[in-house]
């Protein structure tokens, strides 16, 4: 097992790779009661000048990404991105293949029209919309990834049941473990901890 | 959100109109009806030519926002839906106005053959037209629409009835009766409403047919509904009301609306041109070819980019949808494409060489328009703006987009 882990690791697969964490440790997570303790933890670290913060919580919560400070996700761009290319390619193909490639007069319509294009049009530019949005999604989530350091955390389990986690990360240039952990027990966790990278 | 949920909780609005503001609203559209009337009576001793056809357009374009209001209330009770409950009243004052349109049909009984040529004594001697006779005849004609009129106008009052017993009651009981009426009210709604867009519009060119005609009159008209709902919130909004009860998060979803219809409108309207052009037959082809002729081509163009490139992508943005401002230009701007609509449908009939816009046709839409303006807003005396019974109600001054 141990040498299969070695070669997964070198194997630049999407899904075996590891999050990049600079250092030994990912971060500091602490445990908390509600989501009102958490989001108001959230604001109080973001005051306190922390802004490499995630948030780990068993269900969405109404306002988590404004307090964490995340903007809009770019997915809505690459859509229509996909979109547009789908767009084009439809005309492009159908154009083609009817009245360059092989132009051959069918019932009198003419070798290319838009009229009889615009399924085609809309068809291929929801299908790279799709493929847009759910690659998409994929990607900016770091998607598919077996590990991540946070699981490490004793308390794991509970943020995917009754507990909402926060961490302040590594990578945070205020980041200092011992004064992580005492920022998260004042700011009302029951457990705070350095977690292992 | 969490915190503007405790906010809402105590930012509370006022639901009852003041006696002043609400006489004021009333005299207005009294006038608007009035100088209508007046204008519709002018057009009838003058012009009667142009006054059935401008009438006609009217009648249909304030109808398929009724029909647009019935079938919106309809679906938030068979979906259970919480979000719309703020928006639900104005929704279903739209809706009550159903039974008007059974007295405004009336003028157009009387317009018969002076709208529809399968009426004159020649179109039994026509080999297609004499075969459809059986359908398109004076009796049943009046028959089909005063019926469907008056079973839609039946379902609007059962519905708008139980939720002003429920204003008072609070009683969930009025939630269940509304999605046992609205079930069987949907199906009745589509049929009813392809009857009436098959009889009244495309009756106008007999020998033509397509049955995708009756969609596309209720999407218009569902788009309509949605504009129309959307300008009320503002209007409201604008003279402080709803202020915090309808919110952007319910105006970026009735956005969402609003880009929808706009697209399935399109939808319905190019499969139907797509097919008939693909078909190439003379008797399909013969619609299209009048409404390209002259300045006709013109309104075509506008009806391909206002009704749908332009306002496709501009409300596809979140950040669009959610500007008020935005908003409350295309609403207004595809109830005008509506009316476009209708009167590119309506007026090539009578007017085949080029489009030609009549003053008629504003005093109808005022009579019209003026007319179930009223009604709209007498449900707003003394009475609350938004269904303050509804058990959902909490649940939709929380609501919040993802």
């Amino acid at each position: 097992m141990a040498t299969l882990d070695r070669i997964l690791d070198r194997l630049p697969l999407p899904g075996f790779l590891k999050p990049a964490v600079t250092g030994a440790h990912y971060g500091v997570i602490g445990d908390f009661d509600t989501p009102e303790d958490l989001l108001r933890a959230i604001r109080t670290a973001r005051t306190a000048g922390y802004t490499k913060l995630e948030a780990y919580t068993p269900f969405p919560i109404h306002g988590i990404d404004e307090a964490l400070g995340e903007g809009r996700s770019p997915l809505g761009k690459i859509v229509i991105v996909c979109g547009l290319t789908g767009l084009t390619l439809a005309v492009l193909l159908q154009w083609w293949t009817g009245a360059v490639d092989y132009p051959l007069v069918i019932a009198g319509k003419p070798l290319f029209a838009f009229e009889p294009s615009v399924p085609i049009m809309f068809e291929l530019s929801v299908l790279l919309s799709a493929f847009g949005a759910v690659l998409g999604m994929l990607a900016l989530n770091k998607l598919p990834q077996y590990y991540h350091p946070a699981f490490n955390f004793t308390k794991w389990a509970g943020a995917t049941n009754d507990r909402f986690l926060l961490a302040i990360e590594a990578t945070d240039p205020k980041f200092d473990a011992a004064e992580a952990v005492a920022f998260l027990d004042a700011a009302g966790s029951r457990h705070s901890e350095l977690v292992e990278a | 959100m969490a915190h503007t949920h405790h906010d809402h909780a105590h930012k509370a609005d006022n639901y009852f109109l003041p006696a002043g503001t609400w006489t004021s609203g009333r005299n207005a559209f009294a006038f608007v009806a009035l100088a209508g009337w007046l204008g519709v009576a002018a057009g009838f001793l003058t012009d009667r030519k142009e006054f059935f056809p401008a009438y006609l357009v009217a009648f249909l374009f304030f109808l398929s926002i009724g029909i647009g209001a019935t079938f919106y209330v309809m679906v938030q009770h068979l979906t259970g839906s919480a979000w719309s409950v703020t928006v639900r009243r104005l929704m279903e004052s739209l809706m009550r106005s159903m039974p008007v349109f059974v007295v405004l049909f009336i003028p157009l009984a009387f317009g018969i053959h002076e709208l529809y040529h399968w009426s004159h004594a020649e179109a039994a001697k026509d080999p297609i037209l004499s075969q459809k006779l059986s359908y398109l005849n004076d009796k049943w004609f009046l028959i089909r629409n005063f019926g469907v009129l008056l079973i839609l106008s039946f379902f609007a009052t059962r519905l708008w009835s139980h939720t002003r017993k429920q204003d008072e009651s609070g009683s969930l009981q009025h939630t269940f009766a509304a999605e046992k009426w609205s079930a069987p009210g949907v199906i009745v709604l589509f049929l009813g409403g392809s009857v009436l867009a098959f009889d009244l519009i495309m009756s106008l060119d007999p020998h033509w047919f397509s049955t995708m005609f009756g969609v596309i009159f209720l999407t218009g008209g569902a788009l309509a509904f949605m504009a129309t709902l959307i300008i009320a919130c503002l209007g409201l909004r604008r003279s402080g009301y709803l202020t915090h009860t309808i919110n952007e998060e319910h105006y970026h979803d009735l956005g969402k609306w609003l880009f929808a219809l706009t697209v399935f409108w399109a939808y319905t309207s190019f499969s139907q041109y797509m097919l008939i052009w693909y078909g190439n037959l003379p008797e399909e082809i013969l619609w299209f070819e009048h409404r390209l002729e002259g300045s006709w081509l013109w309104v075509s163009v506008l009806l391909v980019a206002g009704h749908f490139v332009v306002p496709f992508f501009a409300l596809m943005p979140r950040a669009m949808k959610r500007k008020r401002g935005v908003l409350a230009f295309f609403a207004g701007w595809l109830l005008l494409m509506h009316f476009v609509d209708l009167y590119w449908q309506v007026m090539p009939v009578f007017h085949p060489h080029g489009f030609a816009f009549s003053w008629i046709n504003l005093a109808a839409m005022a009579a019209v328009g003026g007319s179930m303006g009223l009604v709209f807003w007498s449900g707003f005396r003394e009475k609350p703006l938004i269904p303050v019974g509804d058990p959902r109600l909490s649940k939709a001054l929380a609501f919040h987009n993802v």
